[in-house]
């Protein structure tokens, strides 16, 4: 068997946040480990603290207690800088796929390259492979709007893959596409994981979705309530 | 993220916005416009006139004039140019009077000095069959004149070195005032010569005939001392009689030559020699003046066109700030891609300075079409309308353009900073919120 290392590890998480005058604990003390190679989907209804998880776990946020740990390194420790720094190594793909407008799905790819100081034919030439890859190799030149849904969100993947992330950070991943298009997207997902043994870590509330991970955990009221392998 | 990355990404942003983008420039091309025009006018018109001093005033002469109240208070008159030149301020109040044989005296104060001579001048009439029109009358003797100034030389006819009582020579604008080849008095005509003297009561008209024996070259601008397009010279002892004085309004002193040392202590020996009652101009005074003078000029015409590039400043911060709510979202989602906050702080300022590089040199080029036209319209004008019309070759120097390059783009960072600094600190989770 091969030897694992955590990518994520969360010892006893805290995050209150202030609603006016009022806190609100959103996270209550959450225990979770994901080892390299992993898929696991956090599942809950909204409310449950998956969307603070996410954060936190996409290095957007600090929490405020406890210990969480990306890649080894405990993100509560770090400036602004190190935590940009820090995202580098996270693929974020987002619910709305946040490709940028005005650029082309090349240009998209490219642009998370560049933010990592790659140069330009190298970069270049993995973002033409990384489309390649998620299928999308005659859209290489189309612009988001120019794409469908189900592309825009397969351009947003190889944008996350674009430098070789520790892991992929999936938020409601076909929630805004067709169920046609959220099995496609899915399938590469899982491919991506099995055959690329990309770690994986997936936010959503759709039970069906949740259990294509190798394992599901449960959140409710700020905590972890139960943990599946499917 | 490297430079030109951070470039090409400012750069993709702008051109999103094409018509906006546009606008703002504007803002900046009139700014820049304004001051690279009223620059380059007032530069070219001070190099204009200095070139003309130096004909009219050459390095090696000195102008004397009663009254110690500087180069510009002299007694009676002080610079006679014709139409164009400068008339004498104040009044000298010392009761001190410059001779028109003071100038024996003062060419005997040091063997520096080759000759001095006086002028007396007044405003007068020319009167002939075709013309009759308001010039300036100035005594002088014909042949130290000439000697001292190379511009005194006839263009027809010629300039008597020992003239007859009633010799005179004349301007080239006063034989033919339009310029345009009619000559309505020709070497050899008879004229009238006309002063109103005001020194008795009630005033009267005097009057003589004197003969043109020879018309000026076209000398330009105007002279301080010198020769002038619209003078009519006779000679000094006629001049003496004439109206009636022998007071001198200025004493012309040459000097074997024109090393500072030796115009400084010329000039201090006759100051001296009249006990600081009269005032010596040099080449050398004229022009520190002019610079002093054209210098405030530019900065208060510059100061002026300045503000206009501010106004154009507060219209950049305005965009920059409808750009960053409009992109909060994007902004968010370049954080959570790695960006850090410097590099979004240095994507919004590249915008600001592409926007305010493009509007500098639009505006430059702008400017200096708009520096050759205005220079037109006023040599042609203006200026040329007067008795000693001169164009104005506008000068465009490289610390102008420099300058220039450098406030438009750093009036356009400048007024970026506030709201590259806000996006630059927007939460990546709020941001990313934003809808």
């Amino acid at each position: 068997m091969e030897k694992t290392t955590s990518v994520v590890e969360a010892i006893n998480v805290k995050k209150t946040y202030m609603l006016g005058k009022v806190p609100v604990d959103a996270l209550c003390g959450v225990n979770l480990k994901v080892e390299s190679g992993d898929f696991i989907s956090i599942l809950g209804p909204s409310g449950s603290g998956k969307s603070t998880m996410l954060n936190l776990i996409g290095a957007l946020d600090k929490p405020t207690s406890g210990t969480l740990l990306i890649d080894g390194v405990d993100i509560s420790k770090l400036n602004d800088n190190q935590l940009a720094d820090l995202r580098l190594k996270i693929g974020f793909v987002f619910q709305f796929f946040n490709l940028i407008p005005r650029l082309t799905a090349k240009a998209n790819v490219e642009l998370a390259m560049s933010i990592a100081n790659m140069g330009k034919t190298e970069r270049s030439r993995r973002a033409t492979q990384l489309l390649e890859t998620v299928g999308l190799k005659d859209r290489v030149n189309h612009k988001p709007a120019e794409l469908s849904g189900g592309q825009q969100q397969r351009v947003a993947i190889a944008r996350a893959l674009a430098n070789n992330p520790k892991f992929l950070l999936l938020d409601e991943p076909t929630g805004n596409v067709d169920s046609k298009t959220a099995a496609e997207v899915i399938g590469l997902i899982k491919k991506l994981n099995r055959e690329d043994r990309v770690s994986i870590i997936m936010v959503t509330h759709d039970q069906r979705l949740a259990h294509e991970a190798k394992r599901t955990v449960q959140m409710f009221d700020g905590l972890i309530s139960s943990e599946v392998v499917n | 993220m490297k430079t030109y990355d951070i470039f090409g990404y400012s750069f993709s942003a702008i051109k999103l916005r094409k018509l906006r983008a546009a606008l703002t420039t504007l803002g900046v091309i009139i700014g820049i416009a304004a001051i690279v025009a009223l620059l380059s006018i007032t530069q070219g018109l001070q190099a204009t006139i200095t070139t003309q001093l130096n004909q009219g005033l050459s390095a090696n002469s000195l102008i004397v004039i009663a009254g110690s109240g500087g180069v510009f208070g002299g007694d009676n008159g002080g610079f006679g140019g014709g139409g164009g030149g400068f008339e004498g301020g104040t009044t000298d109040t010392s009761g001190f009077n410059l001779y028109v044989n003071h100038s024996s005296e003062i060419q005997n104060l040091s063997p520096d000095i080759t000759s001095a001579f006086a002028i007396i001048q007044r405003s007068g009439y020319v009167q002939s069959t075709n013309l009759n029109r308001s010039v300036t009358i100035y005594g002088v003797d014909f042949n130290a004149y000439s000697q001292a100034y190379s511009t005194f030389s006839a263009a027809t006819g010629t300039v008597p070195l020992n003239p007859a009582e009633n010799d005179a020579v004349i301007g080239s604008r006063v034989s033919d005032p339009r310029q345009n080849g009619s000559q309505l008095i020709i070497a050899g005509d008879e004229i009238s010569l006309l002063w109103l003297n005001a020194t008795v009561l009630p005033p009267v008209n005097e009057t003589y005939t004197a003969r043109v024996s020879g018309i000026l070259d076209r000398i330009g601008g105007f002279g301080i001392g010198g020769p002038s397009d619209t003078g009519v010279y006779i000679p000094i002892s006629t001049a003496q009689s004439f109206f009636n004085t022998d007071l001198s309004d200025m004493i012309i002193v040459t000097l074997a030559n024109s090393d500072k040392a030796t115009v400084d202590n010329v000039s201090s020996l006759i100051t001296d020699y009249f006990g600081n009652q009269v005032t010596v101009i040099s080449a050398d005074a004229v022009q520190s003046l002019l610079t002093n003078v054209f210098g405030t000029i530019q900065l208060f015409l510059g100061g002026i066109a300045a503000i206009s590039l501010l106004v154009a400043g507060i219209g950049i911060m305005n965009i920059m700030i409808v750009s960053l709510i409009e992109r909060t979202r994007e902004i968010g989602i370049l954080k959570a891609l790695g960006m850090k906050s410097r590099t979004v702080l240095t994507i919004f300022l590249g915008e600001s300075v592409i926007i305010g590089l493009m509007g500098a040199v639009i505006g430059i080029v702008a400017g200096w079409f708009l520096s050759i036209i205005t220079a037109r319209v006023l040599g042609s004008g203006m200026f040329g309308g007067g008795d000693s019309g001169f164009a104005i070759t506008p000068l465009l120097t490289p610390e102008v353009v420099f300058g220039a390059l450098l406030f438009g783009i750093g009036v356009s960072v400048i007024f970026a900073l506030y709201p590259a600094w806000r996006a630059s600190k927007l939460k990546p989770v709020d941001a990313l919120r934003y809808e």
